[in-house]
């Protein structure tokens, strides 16, 4: 009821409001929200992207400083000096920006086709489902009223009638099956590269590089040389540790990977 | 080359030996590149003395106006409280039901000291800490205690082990942070087992090392209670035990050195073990319990110094009316202290 004109003043200060100022709280935090409006609108401005940058480093420095930007106005730290930073960014970049608007318009109208056309072929092919559907059914139905009308008005035995109605109702059936089999002939593959396109035939071009080696990995573990974890038994360690039930060789545990693992922690860091 | 191997049976135990073979091929679980040698290896006392130091002095920066000078604790009276703590925490754990395995005890002392190394006694009270130490150490050694399980080891009514439940729970992340995130702690009692496995095997001229077992042990329980675990890495302290036991029965070890490391020829390497490990002998024999009355004129000032900081922090929050004020006093009237700990 205040603002039954569009306009009016705040109740307690007195401050001229609009109607059209206010907007319907989206989010839970209050304070999300005028971060997201502020952010709407730095971002009207702001909006240079990657390939606009020579460096990576150039773009991320960009990005921080939007950041800066979005987190002072919503906190109302330095909001003069910030605007102030707004508007000469704006005088400076002006035709990056409107460059920038047309191409997001560009792109957005091009998905928008393409969504379009998705939907469309959908439809299409949900029709088709159907009146293919449809026509089965009448199918099976004209089948069962001509057994009846038969058996009506025949003269041959009600067996042989039978007989040749079961043999009609499976050659329906492979008749269904084959049209559903027919799959519709596409003219582009999935990846976008259209069928029936000469692909060239000239050789790939070979790129040399360095021939990966394998290295096996080294570790210093400060400390006298472990013996290898098959040789274990062959040294009698094993005589040593309780050996491995049944129920936990079954698993794949056996008494040297203890062993083992018992002796490298001896031996590990020992010469430090 | 790559072991696929299938776990058929829900045995734990199993599932522990796959992460074995994993962690070994990985060679990522291995003392020699760990965290503890790499951030948590002091080469002097001094340098834990240097650290205690400081984080001792910082809070004497930090701390609030209105809190006279005298009341505060120096670093000799922290050291002597903190000696009385890690009992607390090793008598805690020694009592624990179910039965805690000494690697989980061994983590737990570990942590508790390596706190105090970069915070101030004043600063956090060492009696929720301790239990915050036990409690982190159980999840990180994979001793399944739930924390119901926990506080119903601690003797105290059912509300007060909720209250000190939500304080553990409070100060978790802190610890972890104050850890720096190392949270893998190599305990020298694998090692201890190595040794002995690899003197039946290859030290002949020792009839039986299996009565070393019981005195390694136990000086293994007591180095856990000095600052060796900061400064030698677990095999040399393990190695140490073995050798005092050895030494004590009246046995020769010199041979398992020279001949079965193969150190004959290498009279550096040699020099610089037997070196550490009289050191870290001369560690464990000269560690003996605070005293009784240290203790409490200690305790007196550290209960006096949480006291003003929680006041203070009150303060700071302003409450309108007094009537909140006197209900918060009379919760904090209602929570353990240490005397309920002395039931164990």
């Amino acid at each position: 009821m205040l603002f039954v004109r569009g306009s009016g003043n705040c109740v307690q200060c007195n401050t001229p409001l609009r109607k059209s100022n206010f907007r319907v709280q989206l989010f839970e935090d209050p304070a999300i929200d005028k971060e997201v409006e502020i952010r709407k609108k730095v971002l009207k401005i702001y909006n240079k992207r990657e390939l606009d940058f020579p460096s990576l480093k150039g773009y991320n420095d960009y990005l921080e400083q939007v950041e800066e930007i979005v987190y002072n106005l919503t906190n109302n730290l330095d909001v003069e000096k910030t605007k102030q930073m707004m508007e000469q960014y704006q005088r400076e970049n002006r035709d990056v920006i409107q460059r920038n608007k047309a191409k997001l318009t560009r792109e957005q109208e091009e998905l928008e086709e393409l969504l379009l056309l998705e939907q469309q072929d959908f439809e299409q092919r949900r029709l088709q489902t159907l009146q293919d559907e449809q026509r089965q059914l009448q199918a099976k139905r004209k089948n069962k009223q001509a057994l009846l009308d038969e058996l009506e008005s025949s003269q041959l035995p009600a067996a042989l009638l039978l007989a040749q109605h079961k043999d009609r109702a499976s050659q329906l059936e492979t008749q269904i099956e084959k049209q559903k089999q027919n799959v519709k002939p596409t003219n582009i593959f999935s990846t976008g590269i259209m069928m029936g396109q000469t692909v060239s035939l000239a050789p790939v071009t070979r790129v040399e590089e360095v021939l990966y080696v394998y290295q096996p990995m080294h570790f210093d573990t400060y400390g006298p040389p472990i013996p290898e974890l098959d040789q274990l038994g062959r040294l009698g360690y094993l005589n040593h540790v309780r050996t491995a039930s049944l129920q936990d060789q079954a698993g794949g545990y056996t008494s040297g990977l203890a062993c083992h693992r018992a002796v490298q922690d001896a031996f590990s860091g020992l010469f430090l | 080359m790559h072991h696929e191997l299938i776990v058929l049976t829900k045995d734990y135990y199993m599932i522990k030996s796959m992460l074995l073979i994993f962690s070994s091929y990985f060679e990522s679980t291995m003392y020699h590149n760990s965290s503890q040698k790499k951030f948590w290896t002091f080469d002097k006392e001094e340098a834990l003395d240097k650290l205690r130091l400081e984080a001792n002095q910082k809070f004497l920066s930090c701390a609030k106006a209105g809190i006279n000078e005298s009341m505060f604790l120096d670093q000799w009276e922290e050291k002597v409280l903190l000696r009385h703590y890690e009992k607390r925490l090793l008598d805690f754990c020694n009592i624990f039901k179910p039965a805690m395995p000494k690697s989980v005890v061994g983590t737990a002392l570990m942590y508790f000291r390596r706190f105090y190394l970069n915070n101030s006694l004043m600063q956090h009270h060492p009696r929720i800490i301790m239990l915050t130490c036990a409690y982190l150490s159980c999840k990180v050694d994979e001793f399944n205690v739930s924390c119901t399980q926990f506080v119903g080891n601690l003797q105290e009514s059912p509300a007060a082990q909720e209250r000190a439940l939500e304080q553990i729970l409070e100060y978790e992340l802190l610890l972890i942070q104050q850890l720096n995130f190392h949270l893998v702690v190599h305990n020298p009692y694998r090692p201890l087992e190595g040794f002995l496995i690899d003197l039946k095997t290859r030290y002949p001229l020792l009839e039986n090392p299996e009565v070393l077992r019981k005195s390694a042990e136990d000086f293994l329980n007591r180095a856990a209670m000095t600052d060796a675990g900061l400064l030698f890495s677990p095999s040399l302290i393990a190695l140490t035990a073995v050798l005092n036991g050895a030494a004590r029965a009246g046995l020769k070890m010199e041979a398992y050195l020279t001949e079965c490391m193969g150190l004959k020829g290498d009279k550096e390497t040699l020099s610089k073990m037997y070196d550490s490990m009289r050191r870290i002998t001369s560690l464990v024999k000269a560690y003996e319990l605070p005293k009784i009355e240290e203790v409490n004129v200690g305790k007196q000032k550290l209960e006096r110094i949480h006291a003003e900081l929680a006041t203070n922090l009150k303060r700071k929050h302003g409450y309108e009316d007094d009537e909140h004020v006197v209900k918060r006093q009379m919760v904090t009237e209602e929570e353990w202290t240490d005397e309920d700990l002395d039931e164990l």
